[in-house]
């Protein structure tokens, strides 16, 4: 067995008393992509900043290429080998040069020679697609080719391993896509080994193995396959009416329930399907009248996600949330919570937003999705009254945008991906805060802050400052200070990043408690699109416009009719793969780990066809099978043949 | 709108968004070491070593002559003014002395000094002075010059028989009002009082609005039914309440029990004129807050608007001394007007009624300021 490129054992970090990495243990083997998988916190940056030679650490060993990295020395002796993109979009790049200098000057930093340096430089940008855009100055790029020009300057040296941490947090789906394609085509032509961290579990079927992060320490580690099969269980997801009734019932048997849209999704922990069935049944029947209806029942394998719940609840997580019914009645129909009618927004040539129109009833969760810079912040701003809009016309919580924009902002809350609290402050003072600003009276302030600190789970928290709160109770304090004053429509931007999944699940059962039980109408704004999956209505944005406005099943449907199902093939050779099925016709493949994911409009017969068309090629296929579309191929899809008319000329 | 600014919800929000900005800034353990460092040490400091008077020059003489005339001239170098610190046995080392600076100033008194005064002639003697200093160079040669001439005057009286008595001539008989003993501990420890006030007048409230801009709470104040007014305002009492304070620890502190500064006229005048002062000036840090995107860029900007406010304001020169078109611009330093009424309480006692013209310019320019400010605010964010 060949060594391992990269070892490590018992690995300890400590930041002042805080201990980053408790006795970390991993290895990583050439040629694969490793992935870190983990919430903010749990020790992945740590490891990563020792293993590129730029951080010490407090106990155990490291070995890069079977040297050991005990002292500076060490460390320059493979820093030359290994190329490290950091946190933070574009943070290792200088905003003010251009691409082709930013490429320069990386490429000179590692002493590539000029010749050499122009050739590597060509063929990076061209497959990167950055080459039209050579002497644009990187701060003028989007987030997505920011981290595309970040990976270019990372790999410009030819280095032998890649650590990239976190190279697709805040980027849209579309980018994202773009970049795991470049970077496993790399490295299939390169030989290259990768080790990449991310937050979000949806991203672990990109890495060919992968490990499981908590409190500084690998809680599994293994193919992403293998790590599912540690936890047996089924995936059941089905419609039980009316939900909000099902919902708390399932809940208390099984922990691991979530409301995803008009649909339920249990994971049912060590039941076959049919005792997942039957034991699902079970639950929902000793509800009193009206009884709860089931249908649409689906059971399938869990994903990692259900696992490393799963898992963390092993070790005493606990996803339970103590929301009281609702504080006050439902307010009676009020008409719509959000009706934008063609709202326009012109900043100078540049149409941010363009005739955008739709409606959110009360109680809705509302998704609005699009890239960087799609128009989803403009529309927003327009609709919480920061920003006049050119043209058009809105109604937001029954009061309309142009004449009553100061009533707007006392009926809506709104809360920020940066969770805009007062770090400085302490809970009680930053909820207190809020509520006075409301213009809530000193009781009211008490008993609404009681509700926030139970909702939130903050109890015992009160005078901790909120910078010192773990991510998962800051998103929720900053949730708890957007609803102090009880307001009937809520906006969220951008509002689970960084957040573990376990936090992650508790926000959303919080979500679905406010918009079921006490009617407040959500609009929610991810790049996340596992979660848009929870929203019940999904609005796309693509170059200021809305282009596609129905509920995730209804686009999925949608999508199967007019691209086709989801093939997914396990081979063994995947970027070959990858080239063999676009010679073969197929626009839509891309590369997950060891599998490779296809489009295809007619899914039975080419299930059958393909293992020998591949096999033409030299590749085997070791496995081939249906998956249920995701909305991220919902969005994928839709935005490239979007992006595609856009280029093309008119 | 339905709650209006002075409506028990406009209040209310006043109130928790000041105690916030207060909250915030006691926490912030840096920043507090340099306010109460600022408003103590440094004011102590700058009241008790910096004098406009000579003191203890050191002086060697360069003696020729060695008579009873050249020990007597030298001999009247004497401390607090000069430190006599002996003899250089030679030219040479006069100079390797003025060079080393291990003097200030060498008296050189040439050979038969003592005869050529019996004889009546005319005499000179030389002092050279190291006026790398400027300030203190010139006090050096103006206090030896003073010496040199009396010890003349006195020379040719005796020589003209009129020992003790007086002829005719002009006593000049100086009063000095305000400051009796021309103490430069007030004069110094007032103006930096005024520097500190100012400096931390534009670094507070600018300090707090980028920092909400950087964390990105600015975006949340923004959704709510805050006006930009009720956003801004508190920051301006907040700062204006803490540096008031800071303002009475290094008056009653700091100048009054240590350097006995007298605090003449009303201390309610001399506060409510320094909030206004306060309030002026806060405008301009929040003005900086707006072009600045960061903490380091509110640093240097501070810094950029301090420097010509401070030339400007007559605290360094007299505005008389200033070429025209800088006294124009003169007008239009806040703290111009506060130095006259800070000054003007402080040492001469005056009170509102002689100086309602600079309280009136004062407040003129602070609602000016504060109007463009929170005009760039709100385009800004909106």
């Amino acid at each position: 067995m060949p060594s391992p490129v990269i070892r490590v054992d018992g690995f300890t970090k400590r930041y002042g008393r805080r201990l980053a990495a408790d006795g970390l243990a991993l290895e990583v083997q050439r040629g694969e992509i490793h992935g870190l998988v983990g919430a903010d916190g749990a020790g992945k940056s740590s490891l990563m900043k020792a293993i590129a030679g730029v951080l010490s650490f407090d106990a155990g060993t490291l070995e890069v290429f079977g040297i050991r990295i005990d002292s500076e020395r060490a460390a320059e002796q493979v820093k030359q080998r290994i190329g490290f993109l950091p946190q933070g979009l574009g943070l290792n790049l200088y905003p003010d040069l251009s691409i082709d200098e930013n490429v320069d000057f990386f490429g000179r930093l590692r002493g590539v020679p000029d010749a050499e340096l122009a050739e590597r430089k060509r063929l990076l940008l061209e497959m990167t697609r950055l080459d039209a855009f050579r002497l644009r100055p990187m701060r003028q790029l989007s987030g997505g080719m920011k981290q595309k020009l970040g990976l270019v300057c990372t790999l410009i040296h030819e280095p032998e391993l890649v650590v990239l941490d976190e190279p697709t947090t805040g980027v849209d789906p579309v980018s994202r896509r773009d970049f795991w394609s470049i970077l496993g085509k790399l490295l299939e032509e390169k030989g290259i080994t990768a080790l990449v961290s991310t937050a979000y579990l949806d991203e672990a079927d990109r890495f060919h193995r992968v490990s499981l992060f908590h409190e500084g320490r690998v809680m599994g580690q293994g193919t992403p396959a293998e790590l599912v099969a540690r936890v047996p269980g089924t995936l059941a997801l089905f419609r039980a009416e009316p939900q909000a009734e099902a919902l708390p019932r399932l809940k208390a048997a099984f922990p691991q329930t979530e409301a995803m849209g008009a649909w339920l999704r249990v994971f049912a922990d060590g039941l076959d399907p049919a005792q997942a069935r039957q034991a699902i049944d079970g639950c929902l029947a000793g509800a009193a009248a009206p009884a709860i209806g089931l249908s649409d029942w689906f059971a399938r394998e869990p994903e990692l996600e259900d696992v490393f719940v799963a898992m963390l609840r092993q070790r005493g997580a606990r996803l339970d949330t103590t929301l009281e019914a609702g504080t006050r009645a439902r307010p009676p129909d009020a008409g719509l919570a959000i009706e934008a009618r063609a709202l326009t927004r012109v900043f100078g040539d540049f149409r941010a937003a363009d005739a955008v129109s739709f409606q959110v009833p009360p109680g809705e969760i509302f998704g609005l999705l699009g890239a960087n810079g799609a128009g989803k912040t403009t529309v927003i701003k327009m609709l919480t009254g920061i920003l006049p809009p050119s043209s058009g016309e809105g109604r937001v919580a029954g009061a309309a945008m142009r004449s009553a924009g100061s009533a707007i902002k006392e009926r809506i809350g709104y809360m920020s991906q940066a969770f805009s609290l007062y770090h400085d402050l302490s809970v009680v003072e930053n909820i207190r805060l809020y509520a006075g600003i409301y213009g809530l009276d000193d009781r009211r302030a008490r008993q609404r802050s009681d509700w926030v600190i139970g909702m939130a789970g903050l109890a015992g928290y009160e005078n901790d400052a909120a910078g010192r709160l773990p991510m998962g109770l800051r998103q929720r304090l900053a949730l708890g200070c957007a609803l102090v004053h009880e307001p009937r429509v809520l906006f969220l931007d951008e509002p689970t990043s960084g957040v573990d999944p376990i936090g992650r699940r508790v926000f959303w059962d919080i979500l679905f408690h406010l918009s079921r039980r006490e009617g407040v109408a959500i609009l929610v704004t991810t790049h996340y699109m596992g979660e848009a999956e929870h929203c019940d209505h999904l609005a796309l944005m693509f170059a200021g416009r809305v282009v596609a406005d129905a509920s995730p099943e209804a686009l999925k449907q949608e999508l199967a009719g007019h691209v086709g199902r989801l093939l997914e093939l396990q081979v063994d050779r995947p970027a070959p793969a990858q080239a063999a099925l676009r010679a073969a016709g197929f626009a839509h493949v891309a590369l997950h780990g060891r599998a490779v994911h296809v489009l295809s409009p007619d899914a039975e017969a080419d299930l059958q066809r393909l293992p020998a068309l591949l096999a033409q090629a030299g590749i085997s296929v070791l496995a081939a099978g249906l998956r249920p579309l995701s909305m991220e191929d919902v969005f994928v899809q839709r935005i490239t043949a979007l992006e595609d008319a856009a280029r093309r000329p008119s | 709108m339905s709650h209006g600014l002075l409506s028990a919800v406009g209040l209310r929000r006043l109130r928790v968004m000041t105690r916030k900005e207060l909250l915030q800034l006691f926490r912030d353990a840096a920043l507090m070491v340099f306010f109460l460092y600022s408003f103590t040490g440094d004011i102590y400091l700058a009241a008790s070593g910096v004098s406009m008077q000579l003191k203890h020059a050191a002086m060697a003489t360069l003696d020729g002559d060695r008579s009873f005339a050249s020990r007597e001239l030298a001999g009247r170098f004497q401390p607090p003014y000069f430190k006599p610190v002996g003899e250089a046995g030679s030219p040479a080392q006069a100079v390797r002395l003025l060079d080393d600076g291990d003097v200030m100033a060498v008296l050189d008194i040439p050979p038969r000094f003592n005869e050529r005064l019996l004889r009546g002639e005319q005499v000179s003697v030389q002092m050279q002075v190291d006026t790398s200093n400027s300030v203190l160079g010139f006090l050096t040669s103006s206090y030896g010059a003073q010496i040199v001439g009396r010890y003349g005057l006195e020379v040719a009286a005796l020589r003209e028989g009129m020992g003790g008595a007086v002829g005719p001539r002009v006593e000049a008989d100086v009063r000095v009002w305000y400051n009796p003993n021309q103490n430069d501990a007030w004069f110094m420890g007032i103006s930096e009082l005024l520097t500190v006030i100012t400096l931390f007048s534009i670094l507070l409230p600018a300090a707090a609005m980028v920092r909400e801009k950087e964390r990105g709470t600015i975006e949340q104040l923004m959704v709510t039914p805050l006006s930009p007014f009720q956003i801004l305002f508190p920051k301006v009492i907040a700062m204006t309440l803490v540096i008031l304070a800071g303002c009475a620890i290094a008056l009653f502190g700091v100048l009054g029990p240590l350097f006995q500064l007298p605090m003449r006229g009303s201390l309610g005048t001399f506060f409510l004129v320094t909030a206004l002062y306060v309030f002026t000036t806060a405008g301009l840090g929040l003005l900086a807050a707006t072009v600045a995107r960061n903490l380091a860029q509110v640093g240097m900007l501070t810094v950029v608007i301090l420097m010509p406010m401070l030339l400007l304001s007559g605290a360094w020169t007299p505005i008389e001394a200033m070429p025209p078109w800088m006294r124009g611009l003169a007008w239009i330093s806040p703290l111009h007007y506060f130095l006259d009424a800070a000054y003007g309480i402080l040492l001469k006692g005056a009170g509102l009624a002689l100086l309602w013209d600079s309280v009136l310019a004062m407040s003129a320019l602070g609602i000016l300021i504060f109007a463009v400010g929170m005009r760039r605010f709100s385009r800004q964010t909106g």
